[in-house]
């Protein structure tokens, strides 16, 4: 792709798609014809320069080739009602693209949907709202082309097949459809951020494509605190990507990190987009996420972040928040108390997290040989290769200390 | 969207009530039953709803090797049976979702929701 044509595609994409489905009421109709019109843009924009409005040509040219297309269709009971419609539709190639309403938020909300499969939710996020290709997915996620690309198919037929709705839920649907949402954008930054394997690179634009999504959905709902909390989450969390992995490919923990590795812009910004989201008065559980994030960042006392976990068990109980509370009160000096949580944690045995945590409060309380039995039961479970080399070393300081 | 409402539940512990108890249950069912007909009305005025006879008094045909089998009794031997449906046109899977959540069989049983297919 020309860089104009690239520029315009990942602002565009969306809005376009979003656009044409709700006049086509169909989300693989719609995508076609934007993806045609792309492909127009390609070969004629750097032979007849760029036009004067880009969204707009975009819109144009997708609605008349949807045209075309459904005019060429043979069998299509739908053919003369759709033809209509998208007639109908004001579509100026260098109208101002802003007149046009936003659809996007509508778009992710349906990709989002909770009657799909969350892996066909992840997938369809990626290829309509953030308007990433099929093989860049496939490639992100570690699985075949082909197996993506039937992924799609089939999340798309099941949206029109089910009819799921293209819309914003109504208010009181929302408290429920929110969360959805940020899940998948929550799931679509640590496939990046906690990649088991595959390329440095790809992991990178998974977590960036992550935080542009978030900033998206603060964009369009302003009001909703959840959403900043969220992307301050994720602000946070990268800006510690570069110190998580040492120069060996070990694991770092955040305790050990060098902190001038950690990127002071996207802790500003995380800290910035927290306090917006903290005005807005209503806690939620990634504000909490954010919170401590932010408490690590800002290198608060650790008994503050372990208050801060309690609250978060409190509005969102799971095995994992208590694990982390457990660790939280043996970082805040309270070892025992930390390893006495930890062991009423129900339902993580398969967890390596679990097992090393427990391995490394062991250890802190020179019970030696437990601790090396944890260390084992980790390295069992995990094929993370930086957290192996991590797992490995502690066991061998164990070794060497313990006998 | 036409989408049909399938209504299961365990229909061998209501044979197992007596006639009066049977019929009490039902009484105080009624009302919410009403109310669910009221909705679905309101969404589709042309919407149908039936109860099927028990699945004790199904039969069963097949055929095989050319040769037609009749056998009573429900096709799946699962403690939840279709008891009845609804048949109706409705804007699209939410509220699909929400009118079968008002159905009295989501609490002692549980709805299935079906589009129809559209050719």
């Amino acid at each position: 792709m020309t860089s104009a044509v690239e520029a315009t595609f990942r602002e565009e994409w969306p809005r376009a798609v979003a656009i044409l489905t709700r006049v086509l009421g169909d989300l693989a109709l719609a995508e076609d014809a934007v993806q045609d019109a792309f492909a127009k843009a390609i070969e004629r924009w750097p032979r007849d320069g760029e036009p004067r409005s880009p969204g707009a040509w975009i819109v144009a040219t997708a609605r008349n080739g949807a045209i075309d297309r459904l005019r060429r269709e043979q069998t299509f009971a739908r053919k003369a009602e759709l033809i209509a419609r998208l007639q109908e539709m004001p579509a100026e190639e260098d109208a101002d693209v802003s007149a046009i309403p936003d659809e996007r938020l509508a778009l992710l909300f349906t990709c989002c949907h909770p009657a799909l499969g969350v892996e066909a939710r992840v997938a369809l996020t990626l290829r309509e709202v953030a308007g990433l290709a099929t093989p860049e997915i496939a490639r992100a996620f570690l699985v075949p082309e082909r197996t993506l690309a039937q992924r799609l198919v089939r999340a798309k037929r099941r949206v029109r097949e089910t009819g799921i709705p293209f819309r914003v839920p109504p208010d009181h649907l929302l408290p429920e459809r929110v969360p959805d949402v940020l899940r998948v954008l929550y799931l679509v930054f640590n496939e990046g951020y906690a990649a088991t394997a595959g390329d440095a690179l790809v992991r990178r634009d998974l977590c960036a494509e992550a935080i542009r999504l978030a900033k998206l959905l603060c964009v369009l709902m302003p009001d909703e605190p959840e959403a900043f909390g969220l992307l301050a989450l994720l602000l946070l969390q990268d800006s510690r990507r570069d110190a998580r992995i040492g120069r060996d490919g070990e694991l770092v923990l955040l305790a050990d990190q060098d902190r001038s590795l950690w990127d002071r812009a996207a802790i500003d910004e995380g800290l910035r987009v927290l306090r917006h989201a903290e005005a807005l008065r209503r806690p939620g559980p990634y504000q909490l996420q954010a919170a401590i994030a932010a408490g690590h960042a800002e290198g608060t006392d650790p008994r503050l972040i372990a208050d801060v976990y309690a609250a978060l068990e409190r509005l969102d109980p799971s095995p994992i928040v208590t694990l982390n509370r457990a660790v939280a009160i043996a970082l805040a000096g309270d070892v025992p108390g930390g390893l006495a949580l930890l062991d009423g944690v129900e339902g993580l045995d398969t967890y390596s997290y679990l097992h090393s945590a427990r391995a490394d409060l062991l250890r802190r309380l020179g019970r030696t040989e437990e601790a090396a039995a944890s260390y084992r039961e980790a390295l069992a479970l995990t094929d993370n290769a930086p957290e192996r080399r991590f797992l490995e070393r502690r066991l061998r300081e164990l070794g060497r200390g313990g006998r | 969207m036409q989408y049909a409402l399938l209504v299961y539940s365990d229909q061998s512990s209501w044979a197992e009530l007596d006639a009066d108890e049977a019929a009490r249950r039902r009484a105080e069912a009624m009302p919410r039953w009403l109310a669910v007909f009221d909705e679905i009305g309101k969404a589709d005025p042309d919407y149908s709803a039936r109860e099927l006879e028990a699945a004790s008094e199904a039969k069963v045909v097949r055929i095989v090797d050319g040769e037609r089998v009749v056998t009573d009794g429900p096709f799946a031997e699962t403690k939840e049976q279709i008891g009845g449906f609804f048949l109706a046109t409705l804007p699209d899977l939410d509220e699909a979702i929400r009118l079968a959540s008002l159905v009295p069989a989501s609490e002692y049983g549980s709805m299935e929701i079906r589009p129809i297919v559209e050719r």
